[in-house]
């Protein structure tokens, strides 16, 4: 071993010593866009040109971005060319929704922004790791704080009311056939489970896009399709004694806990550094008032776990290391430009409550509309002797572009209460073709100014 | 909601086949700029104001009298004095109007930086949609003979994309075309403040600093203003010349104390190089301050307050001074 090769380790270990890491979470509803924001941002940092309002980029210090070996062996790796194939392919569609977790790992070189840390380290290095999983796994994480009797008191609460007590009808009848404090039976439990599965499943499908949907497992078990810890469900009550199928269920509720939802929040969630929450409101707007509700509530709880700061019931698992929060709302290009800012305005209200109780906590909180994949443009049209502002884009499963006027965007929840159902279409457009060809990355919206906030700190 | 009542346009599609529906946008057609707003009525004339106004009348008269008298006296001496003292009284009056005219033609052209700069400031507040092309428009043209600048107008062109609202619009501009100047400025700022420094510490006279002051002050000004496209409003002209005005006092005194402080110091060669490169650094930061200034108040967007200039860099270099003196 010559002494140059020594050195050569020497600096290599030092080099690795001055990495950053930072664990971006990216948090989100199903169906809010997860998946295509962390392609849109890693093939954007990858090629670098359309993030003017990334300072490291705009200053030039940004020197390029590479993917890495993922820290987490055990953890598949984010399917990012095949996703990034759906988007610029010739038949250019949305990613199938996400099933399971993936992890990916992108390096960012740039040159420090002071000269002191110029001298220490001509290159600074950024290990952005982001993780994918689906949505539906999110509303997991508030059965950490709840035992099974507030679960269930919560949960069959939610369910005698509409519009979800027509889809819970059947599992509704299955629960007032039983007797809690019957001797527990298997096939009983397994009956229950698989009637409050489809109920949830109904639910998913139901037009009035419902995001309140408990445990997260049941619709999108992943690797647990039919294993025990997924036969249960709530029931009414108070505890019963040893035996019972009550006891059996909140024994299968704890367990369920212990090793899937803790393990998820530990192995995922407990570390993050920065945090995105992607709300799809211009989909719930879309499905109506009783569909904004519920995800106001889904977003709030699917947040507790991590806006407890000190003396938190997680805590110990938490620290209090998230400390800058995005909200975002997603799909922007489904309306015309002017209408960002109500958009904006509009999840405000959504979240107010908890950006205050995060913000409260010592975070920085931001919010945003944003587009990861820029679909339309924002055209005006004269029709009956107005001007609209309208969006121009091709439709899924249609192959000519359209105009669209999807009405005025309300600025706050208030606003709401008086429109009808039909105030408002937005129709799903998919990626414009040709868009893959372009050196500079994938057309956005406010992508960049995401990231600034997100992570130029980091890059500086 | 009663705004919707009246306004509301149910969700509709349209053909974009029929072509006739689509309102092509004007793309930064740099349209004529709007008229500067009207000036507030003035306010009530103070007494202050009555005395002025009769004493200038008062001095005009008796500069009109006295005008005419020495025309008459030197006509009375000889044809040929009386034609000098003509000419010459015509030279200073058309210089003078020139003088005059070339003030107007640069407050026109502040007028318009003026509303520039109200027209991005309220495009930053509101954060409408689709009025910022017209300002970029406008940007453009006041740097459409620059070289330098086009690359980074180029740019700007590329990454604006129909998305951004105004705010944002802006906000490109100043991160893509403004830094750019805003380098170049800052670059004429730390050279007149070296050069200054510089040249008042190896000055041996009062005067000498004055001068130097003075002309480095007034040639960074006009540099500063060049880089930018525009001049200083005239508030900003009168603030940035009472500014320079004290500069000159500094310099002035300066020289004086040094003198003081030499003695005081027991007139070693030491202290007499201390004091003075001392003294020429106060004359670059005050120069500095100037050019600084300057940038404030020609610029068509306001520095937010992460891309404002600071000293910081200017000092340093300044404390290079005693190696250069030496």
């Amino acid at each position: 071993l010559s002494l140059n090769a020594l050195f050569e380790q020497a600096t290599d270990a030092a080099g690795r010593l001055l990495e950053t890491d930072v664990r971006l979470g990216v948090t989100g509803l199903r169906r809010s866009g997860k998946t295509v924001f962390t392609t849109a941002v890693v093939e954007n940092l990858l090629r670098g040109g359309r993030l003017p309002f990334l300072d490291a980029i705009s200053s030039g210090r940004f020197q390029a971005a590479r993917l890495r070996p993922q820290p987490d062996h055990d953890v598949p790796r984010f399917a990012l060319e095949s996703h990034l194939a759906a988007l610029t392919g010739p038949e250019s569609h949305w990613p199938e929704p996400t099933r399971g977790i993936s992890q990916l790992r992108l390096s960012i070189r740039c040159r420090p922004s002071s000269a002191l840390w110029r001298t220490v380290q001509p290159l600074a290095t950024v290990n952005l790791d982001i993780v994918d999983y689906p949505g539906e796994w999110l509303l997991d994480l508030p059965l950490l704080g709840q035992s099974f009797a507030e679960w269930s008191a919560f949960t069959i609460g939610l369910a005698e009311r509409e519009p979800r007590a027509a889809l819970a009808a059947g599992w509704r009848g299955w629960l007032s056939d039983t007797d809690p404090a019957a001797p527990a039976e298997e096939d009983r439990a397994r009956e229950g489970a698989a009637l409050y599965t489809a109920y949830l499943n109904r639910c998913r499908e139901a037009d009035c896009l419902l995001s309140i949907l408990q445990p997260g497992r049941f619709i999108e078990p992943g690797d647990l399709k039919d294993a025990p810890l997924l036969t249960f469900c709530p029931l009414p009550g108070e505890a019963r004694g040893r035996g019972t199928l009550w006891a059996l269920m909140e024994e299968r509720y704890e367990a369920y806990k212990t090793n899937v939802v803790r393990r998820f929040f530990t192995d995922h969630f407990a570390r993050l550094d920065r945090q995105i929450v992607l709300v799809d409101v211009l989909g719930a707007l879309g499905a109506g008032k009783a569909a904004l509700t519920d995800m106001k509530r889904a977003l709030e709880m699917s947040l507790e776990p991590f806006r407890h700061g000190a003396g938190g019931w997680l805590d110990w698992l938490l620290g209090r290391k998230i400390d800058r929060v995005l909200f975002a709302a997603t799909k922007a290009d489904h309306v015309a430009a002017s209408q960002h800012g109500a958009l904006k305005q509009l999840l405000d209200g959504l979240i107010g409550e908890a950006r205050n109780a995060i913000r409260f906590d010592g975070a920085e909180v931001e919010t945003m509309a944003l587009a990861s994949v820029k679909c339309t443009e924002t055209v005006l049209a004269e029709h009956e002797g107005r001007t609209l502002k309208c969006v121009r884009g091709v439709p899924l499963g249609r192959d000519k572009p359209t105009v669209l006027y999807p009405g005025d965007i309300p600025e706050d929840m208030g606003a709401l209460a008086a429109a009808d159902a039909r105030a408002y279409r937005f129709l799903s457009f998919r990626p414009p073709d040709g868009v893959g060809g372009d050196p500079r990355g994938l057309p956005h919206i406010r992508l960049d100014q995401a990231l600034q906030f997100l992570v130029g700190d980091r890059l500086s | 909601m009663t705004v919707r009542d009246r306004d509301w346009v149910p969700p509709l599609e349209l053909d974009p086949a029929d072509e006739a529906v689509l309102i092509e946008e004007t793309d930064a057609a740099l349209p004529a700029i709007p008229p500067p707003p009207e000036p507030d009525a003035p306010r009530r004339a103070g007494l202050g104001r009555w005395f002025a106004l009769g004493l200038a009348a008062v001095l005009a008269v008796a500069l009109g009298f006295d005008t005419a008298d020495l025309l008459t006296r030197a006509f009375a001496t000889s044809w040929t004095l009386g034609g000098l003292a003509v000419a010459g009284l015509a030279l200073a009056g058309v210089s003078l109007i020139g003088m005059v005219g070339r003030e107007f033609l640069n407050l026109r052209r502040l007028r318009r930086i003026e509303t520039l700069r109200a027209e991005a400031d309220r495009l930053q507040r509101t954060r409408g949609h689709g009025e910022a092309d017209r300002y970029a428009g406008e940007l453009a043209a006041l740097y459409s003979r620059r070289a330098e600048i086009a690359p980074a107008m180029e740019r700007l062109r590329e990454l604006v994309t129909d998305a951004h609202d105004d705010g944002e619009v802006i906000r490109l501009i100043d991160r893509e075309v403004m830094t750019e100047i805003d380098r170049r400025a800052y670059q004429a700022v730390v050279r007149a403040a070296r050069t200054t420094a510089l040249v008042t510490a190896l000055s041996p006279a009062a005067i000498v600093d004055v001068a130097v002051v003075f002309w480095r002050n007034l040639k960074l000004v006009r540099e500063v203003a060049a880089l930018y496209g525009a001049r200083p409003g005239y508030a900003g002209s009168l603030r940035l010349l009472r500014r320079m005005l004290a500069n000159l006092a500094v310099a002035g005194a300066t020289e004086s104390v040094h003198h003081v402080a030499v003695d005081a110091l027991g007139g070693t060669l030491a202290a007499a190089i201390s004091t003075r490169v001392g003294q020429g650094i106060v004359n670059g930061l005050l120069t500095a301050r100037v050019g600084l200034a300057a940038m404030h108040l020609c610029r068509p967007i306001a520095f937010s307050p992460e891309s404002r200039p600071s000293l910081g860099h200017i000092r340093a270099e300044l404390l290079h001074l005693p190696k250069d003196v030496l």
